[in-house]
């Protein structure tokens, strides 16, 4: 029944979406898996158990006050009173350290954990918030992209095996980076609200006859209709998950505190979906606020506490779940900021900053080179010394197993924070 | 300046020197012309919309026509013909330019015709709006509270006679953005941008420029309080031109330091909801910006916004796709542009001009976006004439995706733009939780819970049968548009009982039949969560 109904969805979809071509990652990433499999049976099928966490920083990250280059001189004449003191900076190396309020991304560091990537950017950046995310997201160095490249791969999976959530956002909105063609992304802020409400008065089957009257009436909606198959897809979505996600919640219990606030709240339904088997190979959490164009200082330590706090908590609770094989986290902003401070005692629009990757498989490293900073663009900006594209293209190849090629349009070179497979 | 010596009529054009100019930049004089606005106190938020008409030497400012002239003007336009029947015509209106109506105000809308229905709704100062306030007012809310702010708002559109007048407010709150946890400790600033945008809604885009430049919820939120005249803050140069007014590729990054430059000076005072202009804080070098050089100010920053050719298209594209549909084409958009040149920049003329082209009625429009959560709560909750106090409002729209004033950043909310972009299964099922409260409860606080009085409604309406009752609500929250076999299954649910239902409180119909509750106000709930009326 659920497999048929499936099936005509992906029909109606194709007459939806007649004269978009859907991309082939799919059908490589099948081949490619055969061939894994041939050649290490055991590479394919990690493969398929495999979870990458992306952590969107939004509002534009300040890069230099978290992984600060703190023995540059550079960095102390720029930032003269933002900058962040030396004496308080958890050393990386003989150049680079964190931010004080990342300890516990330290501590992971320091297990052999975490990988740092620096310098990332892409060509004539515009500083611009929504061309920068959009560009993020879509791949389109024009800003004009619909598509996101985690829903180009999203829309390879054609789902046989009735598990609505290979791909979650947290959040009430559908990140771009998960708009494909053809498959919306289950979203939610949390799931307790993750479910239909039954009418008190419809106590004897508890609103199960409602459903079903619903269910038809989002079945025969007719697919000419507007929105026909995001509105049946969605109703689909949410019926077959709201069971999955209920039960799954009765079973889950967390092997840690998670900090307070919806950050901490989104990674731990994350990890319960993970923890609980329900299949997640994508799962996307939005942490915003980093738009410091004043009295940052104050507001950058809390967001590096938050972030580091809700990462190091999730990462634990998967080691104690035994799951921590499983999850790559890939962290990243729009862009970093400005290299001098401004007036007010903030950084304004930048360029280049680093990405995080956390995760048991990954090869604890910097990788990338630190951007000069008196070597600046003419905006005063850092100029980038990775393109963001190759962070993809690693993660895609070396952990999701889609065709990087396939996604980004063509050829990457990949870093080695992941092994090659 | 408090709240209350805000200008509270749209800026009159007589104040205005004449001088209409086309939509091309023009040079800005030098500064030595400006002086007349110039004070050493400085200038207060009260005196900006006299001080920019004063400044009248900077010949490229757009006069603004009054909107009581222009809705005076009285000449009689033939009654207006679109594709859509009278019913779906008048609801589509309301829905668009309002948030859904009852039955009753459809028929009073309906009664004027087209035009007059659009004329009521444009020209809302001839409308008493007092009820609403007094009722308002009772509630005694805490303004400095995020949720208090949201259920205020969310009343007013609930309650008002002045429909247009809201979303319009809406439009501009989700064009021209602050959030409540970035304007300081003075959290009812947020208010007073409300106000401020609700009494220039149909003003002059400049008057609307000058008062969110000089609005001190704006000038905390993108940083142009902190400016320093010798160390600019970039963020609201940036905003104003890329989202406010020009649109990303019609600027450099210099553009953006020049801006910053000549935008310094004005700033809030202390934890006030009011700011000032303070000459000794403002830049007085050259600047060059935009091709216009010589030592600019705020005023000849927006001057020169305002009539810059990219302007019209940007505002008026997003107008379009707002109140009328997604993507539209240049010849779509081209004569709000031109009524935004001919007007002199009045927004409610280029609203006239939208709300009486073709394509607003044309089937393309009708119910071409996905209901935002604002429409769907509210309107719910005004078309069903819930009398609760509506405490549940603000938490419903928030799950849904939208909380007012907290937009997810500077750019507003991106189902404004794309309405599908609404839609997930999270916020679906948010959005049937809600009619289910809605329904059960009045998503009001009074207990014991006040539910949806179905027999009174029946009673009222002299609901004779199953077929009867669905029709009755189909005919204004779908304009008695739904297909007959979807028809046909909301009667089915109504008319099928189940053994456990038996005892149930019962719904008895004008016929004499009962009908268990459940399955009657279940029936309701149905249609609200159909695919059809999450359209708008």
């Amino acid at each position: 029944m659920r497999l048929s109904r499936r099936a005509m969805i992906k029909d109606g979809m194709v007459v939806v979406s007649a004269g978009m071509v859907m991309p082939a990652i799919f059908s490589r990433g099948i081949a490619s898996a055969k061939a894994l499999a041939a050649d290490n049976t055991h590479a394919a099928l990690a493969a398929s158990d495999r979870t990458l966490i992306v952590v969107q920083m939004a509002g534009g990250n300040d890069g230099l006050n978290t992984v600060v280059p703190y023995t540059d001189p550079t960095y102390r004449k720029m930032r003269p009173t933002i900058g962040v003191a030396e004496n308080k900076l958890l050393s990386l190396d003989n150049r680079l350290g964190f931010h004080p309020n990342l300890a516990p991304l330290k501590t992971l560091w320091d297990q052999g954990h975490l990988a740092v990537v620096e310098g990332v950017g892409y060509p004539n950046q515009s500083l611009s918030h929504f061309q920068a995310m959009d560009i993020w997201q879509t791949l389109d160095l024009s800003g004009n992209g619909r598509e996101g490249w985690l829903g180009k791969v999203v829309s390879g999976w054609v789902d046989n095996d009735g598990h609505p959530f290979k791909v979650m956002d947290i959040g009430s909105q559908t990140a771009q980076a998960l708009q494909s063609i053809s498959k919306p992304v289950p979203t939610l802020t949390n799931v307790q609200s993750y479910r239909l409400v039954a009418d008190p008065s419809d106590r004897a089957d508890k609103g199960n006859a409602r459903v079903q009257a619903l269910m038809k009436l989002y079945n025969t909606y007719p697919k000419s209709s507007p929105y026909a198959a995001l509105l049946d897809t969605i109703a689909l979505d949410a019926q077959e998950g709201t069971n999955q996600l209920s039960m799954a919640n009765d079973a889950y219990h967390p092997a840690v505190t998670y900090p307070s606030g919806p950050f901490g709240a989104g990674l731990k339904v994350l990890a319960e979906v993970i923890v609980q088997g329900l299949g997640l190979r994508i799962g996307y959490v939005t942490l915003g606020g980093f738009d410091t164009h004043s009295n940052q200082v104050q507001t950058h330590n809390t967001l590096m506490t938050t972030l580091a706090e809700g990462l190091s908590a999730f990462y634990k609770d998967l080691v104690q779940h035994g799951k921590a094989d499983n999850v790559v986290i890939m962290t990243w902003s729009e862009f970093g900021r400005r290299v001098e401070e401004n007036g007010s005692l903030g950084t304004d629009h930048g360029t280049a900053a680093p990405m995080f990757i956390l995760g048991n498989a990954v090869n604890k490293g910097i990788y990338g080179e630190p951007p000069a900073l008196n070597n600046l663009d003419h905006s005063g900006n850092l100029k980038y010394t990775v393109d963001f594209r190759s962070v993809y293209a690693t993660v895609l190849d070396r952990w999701v197993g889609a065709s990087s090629k396939d996604v980004l349009g063509s050829t990457f070179d990949v870093q080695n924070f992941l092994p090659a497979i | 300046m408090s709240m209350n010596e805000q200008p509270t009529e749209p800026w009159h054009g007589d104040q205005l020197a004449p001088g209409y100019a086309p939509s091309q930049p023009q040079s800005v004089p030098s500064p030595a012309t400006q002086t007349s606005a110039r004070r050493a106190g400085g200038l207060s938020r009260r005196k900006l919309f006299i001080g920019l008409a004063g400044a009248g030497a900077i010949a490229a400012v757009g006069g603004g026509v009054a909107l009581e002239q222009w809705v005076q003007h009285g000449e009689s336009k033939p009654t207006f013909q679109g594709p859509l029947a009278g019913n779906a015509q008048i609801g589509h209106l309301l829905r668009r330019a309002g948030f859904s109506a009852t039955p009753q105000e459809i028929s009073s809308y309906a009664a004027l015709g087209y035009n007059g229905a659009v004329d009521r709704l444009i020209n809302y100062q001839s409308v008493s709006d007092d009820a609403m306030e007094q009722r308002l007012k009772s509630l005694n809310l805490d303004l400095t509270k995020l949720q208090n702010q949201q259920l205020w708002w969310l009343l007013r559109m609930a309650w008002t006679q002045r429909p247009l007048l809201e979303k319009m407010t809406l439009f501009w709150s989700g064009h021209f953005t602050s959030n409540f946890h970035n304007v300081g400790k003075t959290r009812e600033r947020m208010i007073t941008q409300n106000q401020f945008l609700r009494e220039h809604a149909f003003d002059t885009f400049d008057n609307l420029l000058l008062g969110i430049t000089a609005d001190p919820a704006m000038l905390v939120y993108l940083n142009l309080t902190q400016s320093k005249k010798n160390a600019p803050n970039e963020n609201y140069a940036r905003e104003l031109m890329e989202l406010f007014t020009l649109g990303l590729g019609n600027y450099m990054q210099q553009d953006v330091y020049e801006a910053a430059a000549a935008l310094t000076g004005w700033h809030v005072i202390g934890q006030t909801t009011t700011s000032q202009y303070l000459e000794n804080t403002h830049n007085n070098l050259t600047k060059t910006y935009l091709g216009h050089t010589g030592n600019l100010d705020y005023k000849d920053v927006l001057t020169i916004l305002v009539n810059h050719p990219a302007t019209p298209w940007f505002i008026c594209r997003k107008l379009f796709t707002f109140f009328a549909y997604e993507n539209p084409s240049d010849d779509d958009v081209k004569p709000l542009v031109d009524t935004y040149v001919k007007s002199h920049h009045n927004m409610g003329e280029v609203m006239r001009t939208l709300l009486f082209s073709p394509q607003f009625t044309s089937e393309k429009a009708y119910r071409s976006r996905i209901k935002s959560p604002t429409e769907f709560t509210v309107g719910a909750y005004r078309a069903l004439n819930i009398q609760s106090d509506g405490v549940g409002l603000p938490a419903a729209a928030t799950l849904m995706g939208q909380g007012l004033f907290d937009p997810p950043n500077v750019a507003g909310w991106p189902g404004d733009k794309t309405s599908s972009l609404w839609l997930n299964s999270g916020t679906w099922m948010a959005r049937l939780n809600f009619i289910e409260q809605l329904l059960v409860r009045g998503n009001g606080s009074s207990k014991p819970y006040q539910p949806l009085d179905l027999q009174g409604i029946v009673n009222q309406n002299h609901i004779d049968s199953p077929e009867h009752f669905v029709d009755y609500f189909v005919s204004f929250l779908l304009d008695g548009k739904l297909d007959q076999d979807r028809e046909a299954n909301l009667v089915d649910y109504f008319t099928t009982t189940d053994s456990a239902t038996h005892k149930a409180q019962q719904i008895t119909l004008t016929n004499g039949k009962s009908y268990p509750i459940n399955r009657v106000r279940g029936t309701l709930y149905l249609l609200m969560a159909l695919p059809e009326y999450q359209l708008n």
